[in-house]
């Protein structure tokens, strides 16, 4: 037999190809958009004016003026380092729903098409497959997006640094000899295990309805989980049992439904950096370490052994489950 | 020699319908059978359970394997084309080359490679562009290449012309079929089918009612034009069927004596064909 390494790399490529579209082109196109949009407003911006003190000035002479002051360029630097990767928010957003659809789809499209039927003739095993899904789901798909959102974060930086460069502002320098502005995209790719172990529980439940569905595989993934919720209230009331309704929302449904949102655990565990305060700034550094501090919970450790248990169970309908 | 494939009271229910009803058989290695039976007689359940796409009741094995517990392995040695045109949509014919290759021990390459450049097939080619007589090309092409020791196909030439259907079964035996491999097929098309098959397992309703070789079916049945003065006499040997041709009785026997029906007026071996409409009478009624 190929070992199973050999024909786990051709699973992945047979993912790749199938969902390229989802994998490769979404985060591309979406990065594209954003800088094309930074580019235009940074050149439409040329000549936009503020008021200030009833006075109309340019914004550009404003900016400049207020740069140029003492200890400006640092402070621009740091906050820029800290925060750059922020720009790549869009970009996890539409991570999560990438990974909701290909998840729902991963298991039921080529039961639809019967290509099913293909996939079986070959010496892979089921268990195999559906890994070879799950590896899609929670570790190509969020590395592709990271790589993207990094090189997104960088190309809007640079780009406004080259834009305060025309303006005589020089930012280039300082900026490069901030550490964090390396560190930063590295923190983000350090969130990935989080994300994993929080995804879990959704990217099983999803599998499993996938796999198990024989249409309407969206239906099935929501309404249940928000029928079950439906219903646990009804049960409440009606027998005034005072349950908590809103534990049984965030814990069950919630975790089913929105795990592959990236940041979903600040749901649970509030970050730690934010505590005591109005409004916290949450740089690379701090959102890094507040989302580690998150896997101290019992919570996501309890979803991440559903989760497994999901796939488990949609490896076995994979097997057995008759179509037609 | 022991058998490729021997299943012993193979029973499958589908809720209160019985798709399978002790069905009981043997295929020995280097044969070409035919399943043949009419539409819902189990057909694809039992090749479904040969490849251990299904569970069932009763006894199965498979190169000494049970497909239920031993799939993975059994798919190594034995391939199936399963339908027409199931391959994914979205896959180019580099593509499906290339993966088959990386995940088949026993796929040759160049053997593939031979065969689609007698196709109009472009390795850039999508499934979704191909007609269906392509996409089985493909198929076959992908299939002809793995070393495999039994072949099972369900309906594979369903809906493609005569030019490609033929093309098809003339592949499978010139350039594929050999004394090593085995190679099971369902079809509707038994004139198709019927001078490639070495072998013959007629379902009815989820029960085998005839398992023979071709030379035992020589052997056993004879197709008689009766001249009128025999009919009576005829009639006595209990024939399996009786139609008329060109105003003539034409009977079907089961086992009777050539010498005996010689008299009765010319003989000859019936068609598959003929022999299934013989034993499958009643069926849809």
């Amino acid at each position: 037999m190929k070992s199973n390494l050999t024909t786990m790399q051709w699973l992945l490529r047979r993912e790749v190809w199938e969902h390229k579209g989802m994998v490769m082109w979404a985060p591309a196109v979406v990065a594209l958009i954003i800088v094309t949009l930074v580019l235009g407003g940074l050149l439409m911006g040329q000549n936009l004016t503020v008021h200030m003190d009833g006075q109309a000035a340019h914004l550009k002479d404003h900016l400049v003026e207020h740069m140029l002051r003492p200890g400006a360029k640092q402070e621009f630097a740091r906050a820029a380092s800290e925060m750059y990767v922020a720009i790549g928010v869009p970009l996890y957003l539409e991570l999560g729903v990438l990974v909701f659809f290909y998840c729902l789809g991963a298991l039921y499209d080529d039961r639809r098409d019967r290509s099913l039927l293909f996939w079986k003739s070959l010496p892979v095993s089921d268990r195999m497959t559906v890994t070879s899904k799950v590896a899609v789901a929670l570790l190509v798909t969020p590395v592709i997006t990271m790589l993207a959102a990094t090189a997104l974060s960088l190309a809007v930086i640079l780009l406004m640094c080259t834009a305060a460069a025309f303006q005589g502002v020089h930012l280039f320098g300082t900026l490069l000899s901030t550490g964090e502005f390396y560190l930063a995209p590295l923190r983000m790719f350090g969130l990935l295990p989080v994300y994993m172990l929080w995804a879990l529980p959704t990217v099983g439940w999803l599998l499993l309805v996938s796999s198990w569905a024989r249409s309407k595989v969206f239906l099935w993934a929501v309404g249940v989980p928000l029928g079950a919720g439906v219903l646990v209230a009804w049960t409440s009331k009606i027998f005034a049992l005072e349950w908590n309704i809103g534990w049984f929302m965030q814990h069950v449904v919630a975790r089913l439904l929105t795990g592959v949102a990236p940041g979903s655990w600040f749901m649970y565990v509030r970050p730690a950096s934010l505590e005591g305060k109005e409004e916290g700034r949450m740089g690379a550094a701090e959102l890094l370490f507040d989302s580690w501090a998150s896997l101290a919970s019992p919570v996501v450790w309890i979803g991440a052994v559903a989760g497994v248990a999901m796939i488990a169970g949609a490896v076995w309908m994979r097997r057995w489950r008759e179509e037609g | 020699m022991s058998a490729l494939i021997t299943a012993r009271n193979l029973t499958k229910r589908y809720g209160k319908h019985v798709a399978l009803d002790q069905a009981s058989f043997e295929v020995q290695p280097g044969r070409i059978v035919g399943l043949i039976g009419p539409n819902g007689s189990g057909k694809t359940t039992t090749l479904k359970a040969m490849l251990g796409l299904t569970q069932f009741e009763g006894e199965l094995s498979v190169l000494g394997m049970d497909p239920r517990t031993h799939r993975d392995e059994l798919m190594r040695d034995v391939c199936f084309i399963a339908d027409v045109a199931i391959l994914p949509r979205w896959m180019k014919v580099k593509d499906a080359v290339d993966f088959v290759e990386g995940v088949h021990p026993r796929f040759n390459r160049a053997k593939a490679e031979r065969y689609l450049a007698n196709t109009k097939l472009e390795p850039r080619m999508k499934v979704k562009a191909m007609s269906k007589g392509m996409i089985v090309q493909l198929h076959l092409a992908l299939v002809m290449a793995i070393d495999a020791r039994l072949l099972v196909l369900d309906e594979p030439t369903l809906g493609l012309d005569i030019l490609y259907r033929k093309q098809f079964y003339q592949h499978l035996l010139e350039d594929y079929f050999d004394e090593n491999r085995t190679i099971i097929i369902t079809t509707h098309q038994i004139e198709e089918v019927e001078n490639l098959l070495t072998d013959l397992l007629f379902i009815k309703e989820g029960k085998i009612t005839l398992a023979a070789s071709m030379e035992e079916i020589g052997d056993r049945y004879t197709e008689v034009m009766v001249e009128p003065q025999f009919i009576h006499a005829a009639n006595a040997l209990a024939p399996l069927t009786q139609r008329s041709v060109f105003g003539k009785a034409v009977m079907l026997f089961d086992g009777a004596s050539r010498t005996q029906l010689e008299k009765f007026g010319e003989i000859r071996t019936p068609s598959v064909a003929d022999l299934f409409v013989a034993t499958m009478k009643g069926t849809y009624q």
